[in-house]
């Protein structure tokens, strides 16, 4: 909780500090100095940032989020709608890149000398040096315009997320393909493996019971770590496709000086994150017997 | 058998449903790279909204492509031989509500668009002085004859709208050919054909959907796939990527907007004309136009764009050529051959920061030591606009209809005069242009561009070109010397 009060304080904080005005950015190049006095009273700017910052935080307990300033429209909706968005495509992505890099890094594990093994190496170092943007636009080219088979952008259609996942999947299985590799391989040259092998298990029994189980936690520590980033929102792949998330919705708020906006956004993310958290390492214990809570 | 012939008959129908789909559910798809801030006509500032809007209000005159007025709502007006009082006579027109436009709607719109406690730009409409119901009309008094009142009646913030309406910023309620039906922050807003338009015409697009794609590049992929068919403000810097396209057609026009590097004319040395005049000689701008406008703006000499064919002053080229030898033999005539200086440059806008970093260059070229600086907007707004703080930047100033709207911010007392220019002569002709009306008036706008070309407040460098990038087919796309996108009169 005390972490939460912290973010929020240090958001407010940085809103304050970076130049630029939200009442001249609302009222933009032509208004008089009398409109531009009145709607920095309307916005109680003209107020001491303690009192503000008290009622902010006062109003978000609460419930009551404000008005963004750049939407003219309840916080709260705007979240609401930016947030399922954000989650879908970081759950889709995450799951997406984990189903392409476990089999894969147990792979290049098991066989690391095979062609196979070295070509999905090759593959992972090329796919994490790519800057997303140009994969983003490089996917759009190839289904959309060239092959006409997946919208250019939106999320009008389930179809919609499909390209913007795979290029958010690209090289975040690349990542976790190379910590499933570094876990697997490790993992093999343990002890109780080669005890396991020594009392005469099969090769696979060995890999996906005893193997598998430790080699795999590294990977999903990283896996939630990516999580709960791309839950923030990822703003050059929505600006690319044109997706109404998290990441674009701060942006813009960032932009205008959108306290209401920027705040609220920023403590659902961090609450999110922090409960992610508490379930992650739940999970964790329950995948780990070593791991225990006090 | 009868199976086979009831799914012939499912084919065949399926056919025309699609087919007819084509015919009644006209859909035209926009990009547009972001957000309208608020739909209220006297709260919105931003042009993302005005060019939106057009669509949707109508005030009581309206602009045509030529950057004249006609009857909007008003089927016709007089003017009394004072110059001071106006009869507006409505036609019959109805708000997209269903409600009727009534005298008291037009009374209460304007009276709300000039109070200052809730309108933003209420000072643009400060010479009225009176607003009547009269049988019959609208009587709207000015405090003496105004030669811009007309032009500000065509604007966003002059727009009527119902006397009954609630919030307008979130649900407009106009008059306009199209209605907005749901706006999805960050997605698209959604516009449909108003099928009760007082001019009984009917536009050809039923849905008008301007989808928010604020990547460049992907905006253009987007209309290569099909997924939108108008870009009615194309990057330049995108243009290869569609120009060889035989499916997509680019229009370039003027898009009366005025690029000047604008020079804080009361920070030293900047105050002594010499060192603006040099300044002013050392940009190449036919070099500009190629590098940042890929040839296709229009080179501007005067603080007018010559879309304002009605007053644009056209002998100010020989003003101030391009001639490096007395840029430095002024530079040395002031002392500042050692001339340093901070050139600050908007991020948000490629096109300022690509011209700024080619002027960079040739001043370098001239022995000044140029410090760029390229800040975001909001930083802009408060360092340079609003602080005066700075050295030179470049920035364009958006036309109107009406030059006083234009020219009244190099007056010593404007508000928006981050020029910090100050020269009295021109002060009383921008007063005594008001005032004029007919022939007199283009006058006296010549004659203040011309002290402006010669004092420099700033250095006017191109009327960039707007590029309406769309698919093969689309027509009837009109250019406007204001910032706006007439889905009326486009068609396949």
């Amino acid at each position: 909780m005390l972490t939460a009060i912290v973010v929020s304080i240090v958001t407010f904080l940085v809103l304050q500090v970076l130049p630029g005005d939200p009442a001249r950015l609302m009222l933009g190049t032509e208004a008089t100095p009398e409109v531009y006095a009145r709607v920095r009273h309307e916005l109680a700017l003209d107020q001491p940032p303690l009192g503000r910052y008290l009622n902010w935080f006062w109003g978000f307990l609460r419930g009551e989020w404000g008005n963004s300033w750049r939407y003219s429209m309840p916080v709260r909706g705007l979240a609401l709608q930016a947030f399922p968005l954000s989650f879908s495509l970081g759950l889709s992505a995450v799951g997406l890149s984990l189903l392409v890099a476990i089999p894969s890094g147990i792979f290049m594990a098991i066989k690391p000398a095979s062609l196979l093994a070295r070509a999905l190496s090759v593959a992972t170092q090329v796919s994490f040096g790519l800057p997303q943007f140009w994969v983003g636009l490089l996917l759009i080219q190839v289904f959309a315009v060239e092959l006409r088979l997946l919208p250019a952008g939106g999320n009008a259609s389930p179809l919609g997320l499909l390209l913007p996942t795979l290029t958010l999947a690209l090289p975040r299985s690349a990542i976790l393909g190379r910590f499933m590799r570094a876990g697997m391989a490790e993992a093999m040259q343990q002890d109780y493996v080669r005890t396991a092998r020594a009392k005469g298990l099969a090769g696979g029994v060995v890999i996906y019971k005893h193997a598998l189980r430790n080699g795999v936690l590294s990977v999903f520590t990283i896996a939630g770590l990516q999580f709960a980033q791309l839950l923030a929102g990822t703003i050059v792949i929505e600006q690319v496709f044109g997706l109404p998330g998290v990441g674009q919705l701060l942006l813009a708020g960032v932009f205008q000086r959108d306290l209401p906006l920027v705040q609220a956004l920023v403590m659902v993310i961090v609450l999110f994150i922090l409960l992610f958290d508490l379930l992650f390492d739940l999970g964790l214990g329950l995948l780990d017997p070593r791991i225990r809570y006090e | 058998m009868y199976k086979k012939a009831s799914f012939a008959v499912l084919i065949v129908a399926t056919i025309i449903l699609v087919g007819s789909g084509c015919v009644f559910g006209q859909v035209l798809n926009i990009a547009i790279p972001q957000d309208p801030d608020s739909f209220d006509p006297v709260k919105t500032v931003a042009a993302a909204t005005g060019e939106i809007a057009f669509n949707i209000y109508e005030g009581l005159v309206k602009a045509t492509p030529l950057g004249e007025v006609e009857g909007a709502l008003a089927s016709h007006w007089t003017v009394d031989e004072t110059g001071t009082i106006y009869t507006f006579y409505l036609r019959h027109a109805l708000f997209h509500d269903g409600t009727k436009v009534q005298e008291e709607d037009v009374a209460f719109s304007l009276n709300r668009a000039r109070d200052p406690e809730v309108a933003v730009r209420a000072s643009e409409l400060d010479m009225i002085e009176d607003v009547n119901v009269v049988d019959e009309g609208i009587e709207i008094r000015l405090s003496e004859p105004n030669g811009a009142f007309i032009y500000s009646l065509s604007e966003v913030y002059a727009s009527i709208v119902p006397a009954h309406a609630g919030d307008l910023s979130r649900k407009p309620v106009g008059t306009g050919p199209y209605y907005l039906d749901e706006w999805t922050p960050n997605q698209q807003l959604a516009l449909r054909r108003f099928d009760h338009h007082w001019s009984g015409e009917t536009p050809y697009f039923e849905e008008a959907n301007f989808l928010l794609i604020p990547d460049e590049n992907s905006m253009v992929l987007n209309l290569k796939a099909g997924r939108v068919d108008l870009i009615p403000r194309l990057e330049v810097g995108v243009l290869h990527q569609v120009e060889r396209d035989p499916d997509i057609e680019v229009l370039s026009v003027p898009m009366n907007l005025v690029q000047v590097f604008s020079i804080n004319n009361a920070r030293a040395p900047f105050d002594d004309l010499r060192v603006r005049k040099a300044l002013a000689l050392g940009v190449n701008r036919p070099e500009i136009l190629i590098g940042a406008a890929w040839g296709l703006g229009t080179m501007l000499d005067s603080a007018l764009s010559p879309a304002m064919a009605g007053f644009y002053n056209d002998s100010l080229a020989e003003v101030n050529p391009y001639d490096p030898a007395k840029a430095k033999e002024l530079l040395k005539d002031a002392g500042q051959e050692n001339l340093k200086l901070t050139l600050t440059l908007p991020a948000n806008y490629p096109l300022h920061v690509q011209t700024g970093e080619l002027v960079a260059e040739q001043w370098k070229a001239l022995g000044i030591e140029v410090d760029l600086q390229i800040v975001e907007w909001g930083t802009w707004l408060e360092r340079v606009y609003t602080q005066r703080d700075y050295d030179v930047s470049v920035i364009g100033l958006a036309g109107r209809l009406d030059p006083h709207a234009i020219l009244v911010r190099y007056t010593t007392d404007s508000s928006r005069n981050f020029f910090n220019f100050s020269n009295e002569r021109y002060d009383a002709l921008i007063d005594l242009g008001i005032k004029t009306v007919g022939r007199e008036r283009r006058e006296v706008y010549l004659e203040a561009q011309a002290i402006l070309a010669e004092e420099l407040p700033g250095i006017f460098i191109m009327d960039p070109p707007q590029l309406a990038a769309m698919k093969k087919g689309i027509q009837g796309f009109k250019n406007y010397p204001t910032y706006v996108v007439d889905v009326a009169s486009l068609y396949r």
